[in-house]
This record gives C-alpha cells, sequence and structure tokens, in this order.
C-alpha cells in the first residue's frame, strides 16, 4: 500500500512540474496583449493592442496561410500515414519502413528544410539535374518554387516531416492491437485490405492517433523556424509575425506581439476543438456503414500507391540530407553545374573544433531531460497500472492530458511568459531552468512513444518474479526493465531528438548562455555561406542519429543469447 | 611671507592640474584591474563566420593581455537581445543581468535609450575613445540622427554598396531611376529583402533619399501629416518597380545574406551590402564568383555607424568596458579592415594615430572588388530612426497585404 502511495508522487510530480509554469507563461504573456506592460508605462488594461493587431495589413495574408499550411499539413499527414499503413502493413516494404523511421525522425526539421529548399529551387540540384542540357537554362528561371506565398511549400515541408512520426505512432499504436487475427478474421470473411482498416483496425487505433495528431495539427500552425525558412514572405505567417513584433526595437510592439500570441493560442484551440469535432461527425457519419457488410472498396486499384508515397518520402529525405552533404565538401557550386567544380574538406576541419562545446551542452541537456523524464514517465505509468489493478478508478489517466499541454499550446504563445517568470525568479541562464524547459517537450514525446508498449506489458512474468519471494523493485529491475527495455530505449531516442532540437526554449530560457549545435545552426543558416550551414546541420544530424542507433543495439547486445528477445 | 605663500600656490596648482590627468589615468587602471578574472557576454549577430572568427580573435586577446573571458553570444535579431533586458528591467533586475554588451545602433539603439536600458555615459572614459574620428564621421556622434552620448562606443563604419555580377552586367546603374531602367531591361534579376529587415527598409531609405528633392524633413521625426506628400515619389517609384522584381515582387528574400546566395546561384544580377569589402572577401572564400564588383550610386549612398553598447545591469560592466576600448585599439581596427579577415572600414582618424599605428592601416591589401574611399564618394546621412517605423508601416500596408 505504501508502495502504490509512494507511487501516487509522480504523476503529483509531472503534473505541478509543468502545469504551474505553463499557465503563469501563459498568463504573463497575456497581461501585454491587454495593454499591461509596466516597464513601457503602461499598467492600464486596455484594447489597443488587441486593436493595433486587427488593425495590420498583413493580419488576413497571415491567418490565411497559417491555416492552409497548419491544418493542411495535419490532415494531408494523417491521412498519408493510414493510407500507408493500410496498404502496405504486412508486405516486406513494411519492414523497410519500420527500419527506416529512426533515421528519417532523426533529420531535424530545420536542416531537412534548409536541403529542401536547394532542392527544389529554381537554381537547385533538380533544375542542375537537367540544365542546361534538358531545360537549356543557362540562368535559373524566374519561377515560383520555395517559399511560394500560397504556402504550398511549407506544408509539403511538414507534411514531409510529420507523416514518418504519425506512422510511428501508427505502429506503437498497432503494439496494442490484435492486428494479426483482426486481418486473418476480416480476409476469412473475404474482407479486402482496405476494409479491415477502415471498418476493424482504423476505429481502434484511432485514440491512441488523436493526441499525436492534435500535437502536430497545434506544432503546424505555430512553427517558427521552418516558416522562416520555407514559408511565405510576404505576408508570413502569424507565428514568424509574432516572432518579428517581440523582436521589435519599438517596445510597444511587444503588446502587438502579445496580441498575436493570445490569437495564435484560440486559434489552436479552435482547430484542435475542430479536429475533436470532424472525429465525432465521422464516426456518426461511419456508424451505419460499419457493419453494411460490403467486401470491396473502390480505392482498391489505387492500393498500390501506399508503398509509392512511402518510397517518396524516403527519397526526398535522402536527397535533401544529400545535398546538404554535398555543399559541406563543396568550394565552389555555380549553377548550372551538377556537382561542385572544387571539393574541399577544409569547411569540417576549420569548424569542427568550434562544434565540440555546442555539441557537448547539446548532449548534456538532452541527457539530463531525458534520463528524469524517463523516470517520471515510467513513475506515472507504474501507478497507472497500479491502480488499474486495484480497480481502482484511474482518474490519472485524463488528469497526465495536462503533461501533453506544452505540445498543444504553441511554444510562443507561453516562452514569453516563462522568460519573465524565470528573471523574476533569478532562474534564468541556469541549467536547471534549461533542463526543464527542455523536459516540458521531451517528457510528452517520452510518454507518447513509451505508453502502449508500457501497458501492454504482460504482468504475469512480473508475477512470477514476485511468487519467487523477490521484492517488487528487484522484480521491476530484473523482470520488467529487461522485457521492456527496448520500447524504453526508443522512447528515450526520440526525446533524445526532440530534445536536440529545441530552439526557441532554449533562447528564450537560456538567454543565449547556453549554445546549442542548434542554436548555432539557425543563427548561422541567418547568414549566406551554404557550406557552413551544410557542415552545422549535418553535426545536428548526427546526434540523434547515434541516439537511435543506440537505442537500436542495446537491447541486440543485452539480448544476443535471447533468441526469444530478439524480435 | 609672499615668497613661501607664492611657493604654496605654486605647488596647489601644480598638485590640482598635474593629478587631475593622472587620476583619469587611475580610474582606468582601477576598471582594468576589476575587470581583470570576469567574463563579458558579448550577444551580436551571428550569421557570418567571417565576422565571428574575428570576434574569436578579439576574445582570445582580451584572454591573454587583460585576463577576461569574452563569450560571444550568437543571435539572429538583436532585437531580441533588447526585449530580453527589457523583461529583465520589467522583472526588477538592476545587475546581475545576462548581457555585458551588445552590438546595435539605429532603432534598437534608440529603444535602449529611451527605455533607460543602457549604462549611464560611459564611453569617455575610453582611452582609445580620444582616436575616433569624430569631426569626418559624424554618424558616430549622431547614430541615426539620436545623440549618443557617449552611452555607445563606435566599432565599425558601414556604407550601402551593390555588388553586381560584372560576368552578366556591363555597365551598372548609378541611380535610383536607372535601376528602374535596369530592371525593366533584366525582368526579374533584382530584388530586395522585405522590410522589416535592416536591408529592406535601408534599400527603400536610400531610393526615399535619391528620390526626395528636399531632404531636410526626412532628418527631423517624421510629420505623419506631410509623409504622404513627401513619400509620394518613393511609392510611385516602388509601385513601377515591384512587377520587375525577382519573382515579379510576390516573394522576397528575408535577409541581405540571402540575397548574396541568390547572386552566388545567378538568380538575380545585383545584390547589396553594408560592407565595402564584402564582395572581395565572398570571392576570396569562394561564395561569389570572381567577377563580381561593387559600385555606388552617383550621388552617394547612406552610410553609418555600428556601436557596442553596455546595458544598465551589466553583470561585468568594468570587462565590457576594457573589451569595447580593446575593439577600438588601432591593432584590433586595423585587422577589423583586412579584408581578407573582416573588411569592416575602421571608425578612426588616421591623422590622430602614431606613424606606426597608421601604417597598420596603409598596408592592408585592398580586394579586387573593393572601392576605394574617393570611389565610394559622398556617404548620404540615415534619417530620423521614426522615419524607419513609418516607412515600414507604410510599405507593408501596400506590399505585405
Amino acid at each position: 500500500m505504501s508502495g502504490s502511495s509512494r507511487l501516487n508522487l509522480f504523476p503529483l510530480v509531472t503534473q505541478t512540474a509543468f502545469l504551474l509554469p505553463i499557465l503563469v507563461g501563459l498568463i504573463f504573456t497575456a497581461a501585454p496583449a491587454l495593454g499591461y506592460l509596466s516597464v513601457a508605462g503602461h499598467r492600464g488594461f486596455s484594447l489597443d493592442p488587441l486593436r493595433t493587431l486587427f488593425a495590420h495589413p498583413s493580419l488576413p495574408g497571415a491567418l490565411r496561410s497559417t491555416i492552409l499550411s497548419g491544418a493542411g499539413a495535419a490532415s494531408a499527414s494523417l491521412a498519408l500515414a493510414l493510407w500507408i499503413a493500410a496498404t502496405v502493413h504486412g508486405t516486406r516494404a513494411w519492414r523497410v519502413i519500420e527500419f527506416s523511421l529512426a533515421p528519417l525522425l532523426s533529420l531535424p526539421h530545420a536542416a531537412f528544410a534548409i536541403g529542401f529548399v536547394f532542392l527544389i529551387s529554381p537554381s537547385g540540384w533538380l533544375m542542375r539535374a537537367v540544365s542546361p542540357s534538358l531545360s537549356g537554362f543557362t540562368y535559373p528561371p524566374d519561377w515560383i518554387t520555395a517559399g511560394d506565398p500560397w504556402a504550398i511549400s511549407l506544408t509539403l515541408t511538414m507534411i514531409l516531416k510529420e507523416t514518418p512520426f504519425l506512422l510511428l505512432m501508427v505502429f506503437s499504436g498497432l503494439n496494442r492491437l490484435d492486428v494479426k487475427r483482426t486481418v486473418w478474421i476480416g480476409r476469412s470473411l473475404g474482407y479486402h485490405r482496405l476494409r479491415i482498416w477502415t471498418r476493424l483496425l482504423i476505429p481502434q487505433l484511432y485514440p491512441m492517433l488523436r493526441l499525436p495528431l492534435l500535437a502536430v495539427l497545434a506544432y503546424s500552425l505555430s512553427v517558427v523556424d521552418l516558416a522562416y525558412i520555407i514559408g511565405p514572405s510576404l505576408p508570413p505567417t502569424l507565428s514568424v509575425l509574432i516572432d518579428r513584433w517581440f523582436n521589435d526595437p519599438d517596445i510597444a510592439y511587444r503588446m502587438v506581439g502579445a496580441a498575436g500570441a493570445v490569437l495564435l493560442f484560440v486559434l489552436t484551440l479552435l482547430f484542435i476543438a475542430l479536429a475533436l469535432l470532424a472525429e465525432q461527425l465521422i464516426k456518426k457519419a461511419a456508424a451505419g456503414r460499419l457493419l453494411n457488410g460490403r467486401r470491396k472498396s473502390p480505392f482498391e486499384p489505387l492500393a498500390g500507391t501506399g508503398s509509392w508515397y512511402m518510397m517518396l518520402v524516403l527519397l526526398i529525405n535522402t536527397t535533401s540530407l544529400l545535398v546538404l552533404m554535398i555543399w559541406s565538401i563543396a568550394r565552389v557550386w555555380r549553377f548550372p553545374d551538377f556537382l561542385p567544380s572544387l571539393l574541399v574538406i577544409s569547411t569540417w576541419t576549420d569548424n569542427w573544433g568550434r562544434m565540440i562545446e555546442p555539441l557537448g551542452v547539446s548532449v548534456a541537456a538532452a541527457l539530463a531531460s531525458c534520463a528524469i523524464s524517463c523516470v517520471l514517465v515510467v513513475g506515472c505509468l507504474e501507478n497507472e497500472l497500479t491502480l488499474e489493478y486495484a480497480k481502482q478508478p484511474s482518474i490519472d489517466r485524463r488528469s497526465l492530458w495536462i503533461v501533453f499541454m506544452p505540445l498543444l499550446i504553441p511554444q510562443i504563445s507561453f516562452l514569453f511568459g516563462i522568460q519573465v517568470l524565470l528573471v523574476f525568479l533569478h532562474l534564468d541562464g541556469t541549467w536547471l531552468a534549461l533542463i526543464w524547459i527542455h523536459m516540458v517537450f521531451v517528457l510528452p514525446y517520452v510518454f507518447l512513444t513509451l505508453a502502449s508498449a508500457y501497458r501492454s506489458y504482460d504482468r504475469r512474468y512480473s508475477q512470477v518474479g514476485l511468487t519467487l519471494s523477490w521484492s517488487p523493485l528487484k522484480t521491476f529491475a530484473r523482470i520488467k526493465l529487461p522485457i521492456l527495455i527496448k520500447p524504453i530505449l526508443f522512447s528515450l531516442a526520440v526525446g533524445f531528438s526532440v530534445s536536440i532540437a529545441q530552439y526557441l526554449p532554449t533562447l528564450y530560457v537560456g538567454n543565449g548562455r547556453f549554445a546549442t549545435i542548434t542554436t548555432e545552426t539557425v543563427s548561422l543558416a541567418a547568414g549566406s555561406d551554404r557550406r557552413i550551414i551544410a557542415v552545422y546541420a549535418l553535426s545536428q544530424v548526427i546526434l540523434p542519429l547515434l541516439g537511435y542507433a543506440a537505442a537500436i543495439a542495446i537491447p541486440f547486445m543485452m539480448h544476443r543469447n535471447r533468441q526469444m528477445m530478439r524480435n | 611671507m609672499p615668497a613661501v605663500l607664492r611657493i604654496v600656490f605654486v605647488a596647489i596648482f601644480f598638485v590640482i592640474f598635474q593629478t587631475a590627468p593622472s587620476r583619469a589615468e587611475d580610474t582606468w587602471q582601477e576598471i582594468v584591474a576589476t575587470a581583470q578574472g570576469q567574463t563579458v557576454y558579448f550577444n551580436g549577430w551571428g550569421g557570418s563566420e567571417v565576422i565571428n572568427e574575428y570576434i574569436r580573435w578579439a576574445s582570445a586577446e582580451a584572454k591573454t593581455r587583460y585576463g577576461i573571458a569574452v563569450k560571444h553570444v550568437k543571435v539572429s535579431d538583436i532585437g531580441d537581445v533588447v526585449s530580453r533586458i527589457l523583461a529583465e528591467k520589467r522583472a526588477g533586475r538592476t545587475s546581475g543581468g545576462s548581457v555585458d554588451l551588445l552590438w546595435i545602433n539605429g532603432e534598437n539603439f534608440q529603444a535602449m535609450k529611451t527605455n533607460g536600458l543602457l549604462l549611464p555615459p560611459y564611453t569617455q572614459r575610453f582611452p582609445n575613445f580620444q582616436l575616433v574620428d569624430f569631426e569626418n564621421k559624424p554618424s558616430t556622434r549622431y547614430d541615426f540622427t539620436v545623440e549618443v552620448d557617449n552611452q555607445e562606443s563606435p566599432w565599425g563604419m558601414a556604407q550601402l554598396v551593390f555588388i553586381y555580377d560584372s560576368g552578366v552586367v556591363a555597365d551598372p546603374p548609378q541611380s535610383i531611376p536607372e535601376l528602374l531602367d535596369f530592371c525593366k531591361r533584366n525582368s526579374g534579376r533584382f530584388t530586395y529583402p522585405a522590410p522589416p529587415d535592416f536591408y529592406g527598409t535601408t534599400f527603400i531609405k536610400q531610393a526615399l533619399l535619391e528620390l526626395t528633392a528636399d531632404r531636410e524633413p526626412l532628418y527631423r521625426p517624421v510629420d505623419l501629416e506631410r509623409f504622404q506628400d513627401i513619400t509620394r515619389p518613393l511609392w510611385d517609384f516602388l509601385d513601377e518597380l515591384h512587377p520587375y522584381l525577382w519573382r515579379s515582387g510576390r516573394l522576397q528574400p528575408k535577409s541581405a545574406p540571402e540575397m548574396k546566395r541568390l547572386l552566388g546561384d545567378r538568380e538575380i544580377f545585383i545584390s547589396l551590402s553594408f560592407n565595402p569589402a564584402e564582395a572581395s572577401n565572398a570571392i576570396t572564400t569562394g561564395e561569389l564568383p570572381d567577377t563580381v564588383r561593387t559600385y555606388v550610386h552617383r550621388d552617394g549612398t547612406i552610410g553609418n555607424t555600428h556601436f557596442v553598447a553596455i546595458p544598465f545591469n551589466a553583470s561585468a560592466p568594468e570587462a565590457a568596458m576594457v573589451f569595447a576600448n580593446f575593439l577600438l585599439s588601432p591593432e584590433a581596427q586595423a585587422r577589423k579592415s583586412d579584408p581578407t579577415v573582416w573588411g569592416d572600414p575602421t571608425v578612426l582618424s588616421m591623422a590622430k594615430l602614431s606613424i606606426e599605428e597608421r601604417r597598420l592601416f596603409e598596408n592592408l591589401p585592398r580586394g579586387i572588388a573593393t572601392l576605394t574611399a574617393e570611389q565610394l564618394g559622398t556617404v548620404i546621412l540615415e534619417p530620423h530612426p521614426s522615419w524607419v517605423s513609418a516607412v515600414e508601416k507604410e510599405w507593408l500596408n501596400r506590399y505585405a497585404r
């Protein structure tokens, strides 16, 4: 009994560590939106910032591209992930996808976008491949591709990065379902594979995809660094406008920025509500059709396209990476040369020494935030399962939504407030603050990737240990942990790559005193030298890649003499 | 005894007038002594590896000469740092701030000055401050017309120059109207960064200054009633120009570095820079082809000074002063002017330097694409900073809907 009450502390600690600061951050950001910014001499409440915001000439255009790219990317990614799963699952290509997800996810958004822009620009690699021989262009044509005013290229970039993430969530969700037998039963009744998915699997799978989808939606609506790299410019997306207002030397604009941050927050909530509503509507509309007994699907002829989509996603990701690799060793690479005319290794050797410190800071922050997050997540899950086993009402599962809040609220809507709070507490620029803010984003992802595998653990294994009169702790360490080591390490690797990629949080909380490989890369990305940008972006890729490699290698080594554990 | 009195008077006289300067010297010595062992967090734009490398050199020198550790905090927008200092002030942190020194000018300086975010006047204490060419470089005293008041220390000079590919363009335009003709003849081969990017706004100010008959109102705070009248020629010009811009003006680069990349990719034929040596530098690093050259407009281009400043709540103000003073030293300034290092023009007056110090500058190589001081021609001073936000606002209204 005492054991379970001690376990109770985990959700408590986890929730207070996240809920309070984020609420305070939101409030501290919202106050200036209502005209309260004491340092600028504004102490009363007024609607002026909101009025300025809504009168801003760029707002309608910015809202349009924000909504189109955000909602478009989220819904297209979900559709694509489900389509790929439904059409490819069970084939040999499915193993290829499983194997390729980790490296795909380890390619940070910003690094990918930098490569992708160079790929599709009129002076980019694709055009160089056909110029001047096929196209006849000796100068790049004046076509609109990357950074188009309709935000299509931005949407595409996000789809290419979010589809693999949602596929990963499909994988972890399928772990909890008895897919083999479901498919077997469906097949034996003569259902086409697409029908089996839409009638039997997706209805069970979707509840596990809901949260990741909403996270993708919130992220796509509020992303800043991608929008800077490949988003429209006249006007840019709302998140970029807000960031710009927060950085405007005219201090009055900070209040407009705060008003924008509140608007983005409301917009995100609205779209989350819309997504939930759409889910209900589709459920209602589909309810009657679930039992109509139709075996065939009109989309059957298209079933082969799933693996093609996946191939395309893979191909574009690898090509973008390849382009970065070539740039990192190029000295001179001009249009329309397909390959650089001069290759050198000096960009690497000149910069290597300078990257050691930021790499070290990145690794330290990521390891610390991952380790703490992992302990907290395992504690929360243990508590939940203990309560469930004792048949006590498990309210925790519901209240753990709080943990996911940071993924559902635009970063820019609470970071300014958190910065003010930390300065007030004299905690800004400390390791404590840095690790904490990283945890705010790492922990939800660790939770998302670990929960389903953890919950589907067969507790009878542990019961065997307990009947051998082992202590619960020993049973946990000797039996449960080794069995779950693979999903635990994988969730750690995901958390690690999330921590490495943090840009805005590191900047706002770290006071600029922590130079991570990501902050260095983004600050260099503002410069002109593609060769140096490529070197830094590739170094940013290396760390998560090592993390995923470790997550695969360690269980393999641990279980090298356990035949059954290797699958 | 008058003789004795006289001696006493003379002695007092000597004491007063002799010790006064040596006491000032003492104060600086004290500052240098206090600075030892302190860490300076120097916040500045970090987008150029050439500049970062120079700051790395200066930091290493400060370490060996004064025992000061300088940490270069690379930021993508210095306005961000101004915002952070503001947040600190808001939270009541009057000392122990996160920034010791920052690289600014123009509106950022004005914002910091009017909000009391700067250390009270301090640059007069720097020994090297005497060497600055205040007489011939008025922008060292008036930063975008705002009086500097010893609250920021001059670091380098900047002048708007255009970079073009001489392999493609035979004779580049020499004025804003000629630029318009060029764009009409070479549709899609010129653009400028979208304001509020610093370079974009500068280009617009350049056009405004060239197209306005009477410049006098531009040097006073903007008069909103006359704003439309004064700026009419500017908007007429831009309305005519935009359809002939790169991507027909439907998208514009976000920054000058992006322009440089476009020039290297041959997407555009003319780019712009604030560093007269940038083209030569880019040829050396291989970023731009060796056919690029620099030009300025016949009637001159905008020039200004960039500064370093110490916030009111700096944790290590003494070390920040010592480092800022080192940045002003003839040695550091000469190295900065070297186009193979950075190529940023000095703020110092050659007339105030010793012969050896002057030689440091005279022996510098001048890159193949760098203009001489005479070729750079007239420097047009920056308008009052209030014009920046007024012009930007109208620009957004017209072209960023």
